[in-house]
This record gives C-alpha cells, sequence and structure tokens, in this order.
C-alpha cells in the first residue's frame, strides 16, 4: 500500500467565538492550512473531506461535513462526517489515510470543527456526558470528570499517585499554552493554584478539566510520492492505530489502563517499525490531567503506575528528552471536540518540520512524533506516528 | 388456624432536625412533645422506603417474595397521585405479578387500612401470605404549623397463618364524617389544616375512642389487659387525650410513642408504633392499636404476643442511625427552596 | 438532559430494581450489566437470569460536587451537596457503577462493604426513575 504524507496543516484559534459560527471557524482553519502548503494549495485536487465532529451543539446533526466543506470551496467531494466522540478528529485523520493508501483519492482533506460555547451550559452537558455509557454511567450522576475521577481515585490508591502529580500536568501544559497564541488560555498558573483549585469531582478540581472550546483543524493528505508536489518537507504517517474499548468503564479488565491505547499504540508503532522510544515529542489525549498520565503509561514513555515519577523527572517538559503537549494540550490550547485529532496533527507538523509559529514553543531537532487521541473515557483510541 | 404477624421491618430515613432548628427558625416549635424528627434523603420516596422495608420484613421470617398473595401499600405522600403504586414495590422486591396489590392513601388510617385488607385476605385465603408496608413524609407548608411535627419512616409487616409472632385477636373500625382538619384539595401537593382546634381534637378522640371501645367490648377486655397501646401520633401529646379516655396509663404508651424521636409518621404512625411495641414486648404480652384518619375514621387492632423472636431493623436500631440537618438544608431537602 | 425514553428505561427494570444479572451458560460467570454475546468467554449467548446479592466493595469513587454533576442530577446536588459515586465489586463479580447514598461523603473510602437498594434516580418528564444505589453495609445484611 502507498505511503502517506500530511502537505499542510492548518488550525484556527481555539476559544470561545461568539461572532464565530461553526463554518467561519472551519474557514479560518482551512486558509491556514492552504497558506501552510509550501508549493501552493489547489482545491481541485482534492477528492474527499473527512470532516471530525460530535454534535454541532445540536443544529446540524446531518450532513455536517458537506456543509462546512462547500462553504470553503470544496463541493462534489466525498465528503464524510467522522464521530467517534472526542477522538473523531483523530479518527478522521486516519481515515484520509486509509482513502489515500488504498489509491481511491489523491489528495484528501482531513479536518474537525467544534462549537461549544454557543449553547447554555446546561446544554452543553447534555452534549459531553453522552458519549460514555449513558444507561449507566450517566445515570449514575457522572459526566467526564466524574468518571476520569474514578480513574485517577483507582490510580491514586494503587499506585501512590498524588495530587501534586495531577496538578503538575496543569502546569506544565499550561506553561506550554502560553506559548501558544492560538490557544485558549494562554498564562501560567502556579502548582498551589492548581492543587487549591475548587472540586468538580474528588479527586478532580477545576485545573484537573480541560474547557469547552470552539476550535477547528484541517490538514492535508497525500501519497508520498505526491507529496514533493506540495512542499520539500513533508511530514509522513509512519503508522497508526486504532482500538475500541468497553464503554462502561466497569466492565473494563482493568480500571487504570486505557486498553484502547495500548492496542492502538501497539498497532501504530509496528506499522510504523519503532517503540515507545523513538518517540521524541507527543502530543496526548489530556483531557483530565489523569488521562495524560495514563497516556505516559499505555503509550509505554514509562512503567504502568510510574506516570507521576515520570512527570516529575521533567521529561515531558518543553525542555526535556520527550516534550508532550508542547501545544498547550486540550487543558490549555483547548478541546474542540471533533477538531482535537487533528489539531493535534497540526501542532506535530509545524515541530517536525521546525516552522512553529512561535520559536519559544519550538522543539528542536525533533524527527518524530506521536498523536494519542481518546474518545470519551477510551471507549475509541488512536494513535499516530508522524515522521520528518 | 390463628392469623397474626409473622415477622416485621423497619425503616427510618437517616437524616435528623432537632426542634431547637425549628424554634431558631420560626421562634418556637409546634410539634408537641417531639424533640427530633426524621427527614427522607433527596433520593428517597415513599415507594422506595416501602421497597425497603418489605424486603426487610421478608427477611426476618424468613420468607422470599415469591410466596406473597397479597400486597398493600400505605402512605398519604406517594411520589404519583395517580398511577398504580404497589407495581413498583413488587418489581423490586420480585414478588409475582399475580399477587393481589392495592394502594391505600387518602389519609393517615391508611397503615391500619392496609393490614386490615392484609387480614381479610387471609380470612379468604389462609394459606396465603399477605405483606403490607406503610411509609410516610407527610408534607404541608412551611409556614403551616402542622408542618412542624411531620417525620418520616415506614414499617412493614408479614401477615399469615404460619410462624406468627403476634396473633390478631380482632379489630373495630369507625368512621364519621368531619372536616377542616389535615385535607388536601384536588390540586394542591400540600396538606392543609384549618386549625379549628377543639373541634378537630374531638374527632381524633371520638373516633379512636369509639373504634377502640367497640373492640374492648367485642374481645370482652379491659385497658389493663394491654402491656402496650399504640395511638396515631400527629404529634407526641394527642395520643394521650384518647388513651387516657379509654383508661390507659401513660406507661401504657410508653414503647409506641415513637413521634417523640421521629415526627408525625402520618399514614406509617401506627405501623412503626406497632413495631417499637413488638420490639418492647414479651410473650403474653397484649398490644392494642388504635390509627385514626382525618375526615375522620379509626381502626383499633388488638394483638397477642406469642414469640420472642425479633427481626434485625427494629425501631430502635434504625432510630439510632442518624445524621443532623439543618433548618435550610431541610427546606433544600423538603422542595421548598428551589 | 441525556434523553433515556420510557421504554429504554423500561427495558432494564430488571437491572436497575433488583440486579438480575445474567449466567452465561457456557463459561458459568455473570455478566452485569447484561451483554450479547458473554464478554468473558466471548463464545456464547446464552444465558441464566440470576439475581446478584447486591452487596460488594467499593473498588473506587468519586464525589460529584457541582461542576460535575449531569443536568438531571443538578438539583440532586443543590439540594443535598456533594454525592458520591462508586464503581462496585459484586460479591459475584462483576463491576458496577452507581451512585452511593446514606453515607457522609467524607467517609467514603476504597474497600468499604456496601449493598444496593431502591432508590429515586431522576426523573423526565414527570416520571420518576427508580434504580439501585448503594448504601454502607453496616448494619444492612
Amino acid at each position: 500500500m502507498r505511503k502517506v504524507a500530511i502537505v499542510g496543516a492548518g488550525q484556527s484559534r481555539y476559544g470561545e467565538f461568539p461572532d464565530k459560527s461553526i463554518k467561519e471557524l472551519f474557514l479560518e482553519a482551512y486558509q491556514d492550512m492552504a497558506k501552510s502548503v509550501d508549493r501552493g494549495y489547489d482545491p481541485k485536487r482534492v477528492g474527499a473531506a473527512y470532516i471530525g465532529n460530535l454534535g454541532c451543539g445540536g443544529f446540524q446533526l446531518g450532513n455536517m461535513s458537506a456543509l462546512v466543506s462547500e462553504y470553503v470551496g470544496l463541493p462534489y467531494v466525498h465528503a464524510m462526517r467522522i464521530e467517534n466522540a472526542c477522538a473523531s478528529g483523530g479518527y478522521a485523520l486516519v481515515t484520509a489515510a486509509m482513502d489515500v493508501m488504498a489509491g481511491v483519492h489523491d489528495v484528501v482533506l482531513a479536518g474537525g470543527v467544534e462549537k461549544m460555547t454557543d449553547v447554555s451550559g446546561l446544554k452543553t452537558k447534555y452534549w459531553l456526558g453522552v458519549s460514555g455509557d449513558t444507561e449507566y454511567e450517566r445515570l449514575a450522576g457522572t459526566t467526564f470528570s466524574g468518571l476520569y475521577a474514578l480513574i485517577a481515585q483507582r490510580h491514586m490508591h494503587e499506585f501512590g499517585t498524588t495530587r501534586e502529580h495531577l496538578s503538575m500536568v496543569a502546569v506544565k501544559n499550561h506553561k506550554n499554552g502560553a506559548q501558544n497564541p492560538k490557544a485558549q488560555f494562554q498564562r501560567e498558573t502556579t502548582l498551589e493554584k492548581a492543587m487549591k483549585a475548587p472540586m468538580v469531582a474528588a479527586p478532580l478540581n477545576l485545573f484537573d478539566c480541560c474547557s469547552t472550546t470552539d476550535g477547528a483543524s484541517a490538514v492535508l493528505v497525500t501519497s508520498a510520492e505526491k507529496a514533493k508536489e506540495f512542499t520539500d518537507t513533508p511530514i509522513y504517517i509512519e503508522g497508526f492505530g486504532t482500538a475500541s474499548d468497553y464503554l462502561a468503564i466497569h466492565d473494563r479488565v482493568a480500571t487504570t489502563t486505557l486498553e484502547g491505547t495500548r492496542r492502538a499504540a501497539d498497532q501504530a508503532y509496528k506499522m510504523a517499525g519503532v517503540g515507545p522510544k523513538d518517540i521524541q515529542i507527543a502530543e496526548v489525549h489530556d483531557c483530565f490531567t489523569i488521562a495524560e498520565l495514563l497516556a505516559y503509561e499505555d503509550l509505554g514513555f514509562c512503567e504502568k503506575g510510574q506516570a507521576g515519577p515520570y512527570l516529575m523527572e521533567g521529561h515531558t517538559q518543553i525542555t526535556g528528552d520527550r516534550p508532550v503537549n508542547a501545544s498547550g494540550g486540550l487543558k490549555a490550547k483547548g478541546h474542540p471536540i471533533g477538531s482535537t485529532g487533528t489539531g493535534q496533527a497540526y501542532e506535530m507538523f509545524h515541530q517536525l518540520r521546525g516552522d512553529v509559529q512561535k520559536p519559544t514553543r519550538q522543539v528542536k531537532g525533533v524527527e518524530r512524533g506521536l498523536l494519542h487521541n481518546v474518545g470519551g473515557s477510551g471507549g475509541t483510541v488512536v494513535v499516530t506516528v508522524l515522521a520528518r | 388456624m390463628t392469623l397474626g404477624i409473622s415477622g416485621y421491618g423497619v425503616a427510618i430515613p437517616r437524616l435528623r432536625i432537632k426542634r431547637e432548628d425549628y424554634a431558631k427558625a420560626w421562634g418556637s416549635f409546634s410539634a408537641a412533645g417531639v424533640n427530633e424528627k426524621a427527614v427522607a434523603g433527596f433520593d428517597e420516596d415513599m415507594l422506595t422506603l416501602a421497597t425497603k422495608v418489605s424486603a426487610r420484613a421478608l427477611e426476618s421470617v424468613p420468607l422470599t417474595p415469591d410466596k406473597v398473595t397479597r400486597f398493600a401499600f400505605a402512605s398519604t405522600t406517594p411520589p404519583y397521585t395517580e398511577k398504580l403504586l404497589s407495581g413498583t414495590v413488587l418489581a423490586g422486591l420480585g414478588a409475582p405479578g399475580d399477587t393481589y396489590a392495592t394502594d391505600h392513601i387518602s389519609s393517615t388510617r391508611a397503615g391500619t387500612e392496609a393490614m386490615l385488607a392484609g387480614f381479610e385476605h387471609l380470612a379468604a385465603n389462609p394459606t396465603g401470605c399477605a405483606l403490607v408496608a406503610a411509609a410516610d413524609a407527610p408534607m404541608a407548608s412551611m409556614w403551616d404549623p402542622i408542618e412542624h411535627a411531620m417525620g418520616s419512616g415506614a414499617a412493614a409487616f408479614v401477615l399469615s397463618g404460619f410462624a406468627t409472632l403476634a396473633e390478631l385477636e380482632g379489630s373495630a373500625s369507625y368512621v364519621s364524617e368531619y372536616f377542616g382538619e389535615r385535607f388536601r384539595p384536588r390540586e394542591e401537593g400540600q396538606t392543609r389544616d384549618l386549625n379549628v382546634k377543639k373541634f378537630s381534637e374531638g374527632s381524633f378522640v371520638t373516633n379512636t375512642t369509639r373504634a377502640a371501645t367497640a373492640l374492648l367490648k367485642k374481645l370482652g377486655r379491659k385497658p389493663e389487659d394491654y402491656a402496650h397501646v399504640v395511638v396515631q401520633q400527629p404529634d407526641a401529646r394527642a395520643p394521650a387525650s384518647a388513651a387516657a379516655k379509654l383508661g390507659f396509663q401513660d406507661p401504657q404508651l410508653a414503647a409506641g410513642m415513637v413521634s417523640v424521636a421521629l415526627g408525625d409518621l402520618g399514614a406509617a404512625s401506627t405501623p412503626v408504633g406497632l413495631a417499637a411495641a413488638l420490639e418492647a414486648s414479651k410473650v403474653g404480652d397484649r398490644i392494642l392499636v388504635v390509627s385514626y384518619g382525618s375526615g375522620a375514621g379509626s381502626d383499633a387492632l388488638s394483638f397477642k404476643v406469642v414469640s420472642d423472636r425479633k427481626p434485625a431493623f427494629t425501631v430502635s436500631k434504625e432510630a439510632a442511625r442518624k445524621e443532623y440537618v439543618d433548618y435550610v438544608q431541610y427546606l433544600k431537602l423538603k422542595g421548598a427552596i428551589r | 438532559m441525556a434523553h433515556v425514553s420510557v421504554p429504554m428505561y423500561w427495558r432494564t427494570i430488571p437491572q436497575r430494581y433488583r440486579l438480575v444479572g445474567m449466567q452465561c451458560k457456557k463459561c458459568g460467570k455473570v455478566n452485569f450489566p447484561p451483554k450479547g454475546v458473554c464478554k468473558y468467554c466471548n463464545a456464547s449467548s446464552e444465558f441464566a437470569e440470576v439475581r446478584l446479592s447486591g452487596k460488594g466493595k467499593v473498588h473506587t469513587f468519586t464525589l460529584i460536587g457541582a461542576g460535575g454533576a449531569p443536568p438531571e442530577f443538578a438539583e440532586q446536588e443543590k439540594a443535598g451537596g456533594v454525592y458520591p459515586v462508586t464503581i462496585v465489586e459484586l460479591e459475584e463479580g462483576p463491576k458496577v457503577i452507581g451512585q452511593m447514598a446514606d453515607v457522609n461523603p467524607k467517609d467514603v473510602t476504597i474497600g468499604m462493604p456496601v449493598r444496593a437498594e431502591l432508590r429515586r434516580i431522576y426523573e423526565e418528564e414527570g416520571v420518576v426513575r427508580y434504580g439501585f444505589k448503594f448504601v454502607p453495609l453496616e448494619g444492612g445484611a
């Protein structure tokens, strides 16, 4: 099968934009992507558009992909909405890759968009709390903060993970987000402040949770042989993996492991012919601070149970040997659900090319990175390995 | 065959509010003799309490739910005013659907109505098994002094002709026409009372003493034949007026006086009082139960204790398990502020 | 609100009201909540109904505060305060999520023995949805 590359990537600003519609947000990302294609972007070459999106706040459940595609000038393509909760964007990217690999289309758009702040707080929760096992988890009185709190509590019990470990994830990601002009929260926070934030779902407090975000992202995928027609520095998709899991946490073999992450990572490493040690930089799914710690372990960056100490040793700081979430992560950059996966790809595209918009965030000399995007509390997971 | 009580259980919601908290909020507390009262949790209603207490009554025999042939539910505050209620309890217990089930929901006399319905069933079906559950949390406007006494609690009884621990000796009832006392007009959620004090007290004493007197006469008994007498408790003082008129002494009332610590339990008042009296009784003791429902009517039942068997969930055990709420928390739990 | 229709809720009454599990006729393990195919042996969809004891131990828990409650539970959180949600490992093996009642949230611990009882879960379209919650076992059983 054909090897696949990303030749352009764009992202809207992430944040709250009462003045922008879902179509306008997507346009912002799309135009940013077009600008990033070194030898110029020709929409006529695009054969398909896979757009990640969860719910559009309920206003456009059907044909969402066609709607945003035609708005940006891409009518008459193979338009498809990809939905796997918070992993929608990541799945849109691998679906685009599979399309190109199979040779169906040569040039494919993968993107994502979400508008979460237009709806009332109550309605937002409606859209957020229903990607777990609704009948059991939602009706036990939880949204995702509660579900990740159940995981966190058990992780603390089994492995001695601490309040400080959780808060340090937030501190690190806010520090990176402060250097990202497109991030929702461009300000640092202190460990003390993060540890003392109001409780949402104990042991998780407000600073352990990502926010609701408006935003969009888009990447251009083509075959490796065609890539040079677009740029001298394509970023290759070396491998990817996806795995689903029992939706309800109570059904899973282990409470403190996202089996989906483990299996998706195994596949991605195998396809790329690499191992965790070869990953120099990663964007992982830190919808809650505990989720980033789980990712370290389940992606094989450290031993099971050792994520807290691994974080505290500084490995994943932007100055460490394997920076994680240099963009600020979901925590500081924002988490516009459908956009998150391709938003991670946008960050990694520029990190690996060495042309990050703000150089203070640029990690120098990295050639291979990993993207990790989780749907719900781990019901779906997609892992992608990218390299120069 | 002698019919009687084969097992029973009690369930009291865990929350309590003290009379002092009312006094702080209102300047006074109108429930005579009540020191504190039980408060149902946000996620409890009379069907969840009835299910819990029914399971306890069955376990006390012990008996599996499939043996139940008659079920009667009693409460003045069911979660619905139209919809069959007892099916929820039977489904919760896993009791068979061909059990004849009835809801008794229109007055605080409902608890004894349900018991008598169970005994009537057994009279016609002597090998059957009746389960009776009374659960209540009467409710009135927070502005109304009758609200002060209103507590919450539940008791359930397994009635049958086997393994009895207290035999039914007989019963008598009395009904009459009264009004203005403790009523809830259609379309209203809160119980009202016109507070025509002497008139209402007259109804209470007249109906209860007539039912009780008729029963004592029928059985040829005198007040001193009874170790315990349990009278409806809208507060902790009302029973004494009726009991005294019948010739009972205060010590006979003591064991069944659950309102002191739990408040007015509405339709569950005499059932929980009976459970308390059974808990305190010894073999050979007689217990007289006299219920009252405004509007008005009264049932009197006479039991003779024949076994010392006590259930796992008694009134004293349930009353001891508690956590206090303050008046603001109470208002929130009652949905009085939202 | 997460809309769970009346028939959808009704279909789960055996599970919610009295914890009816499905025992696999092939491997003997109990699936709760039920699965289409046994999640343990993955080889059979023939089951026998078994009523679970409802007793178990807290495997993990969270305390849901104001920001963590879904809208249908917001009123409960406002009126009753922070509420615990647990995953309980039942005596018969399965783990299941459920709220905990009749307990001071600060007393909930991993490993504490609990039992299930029927409670109001929430209300939708005027209909009360009942189901099990866990309560401390002490004084129970």
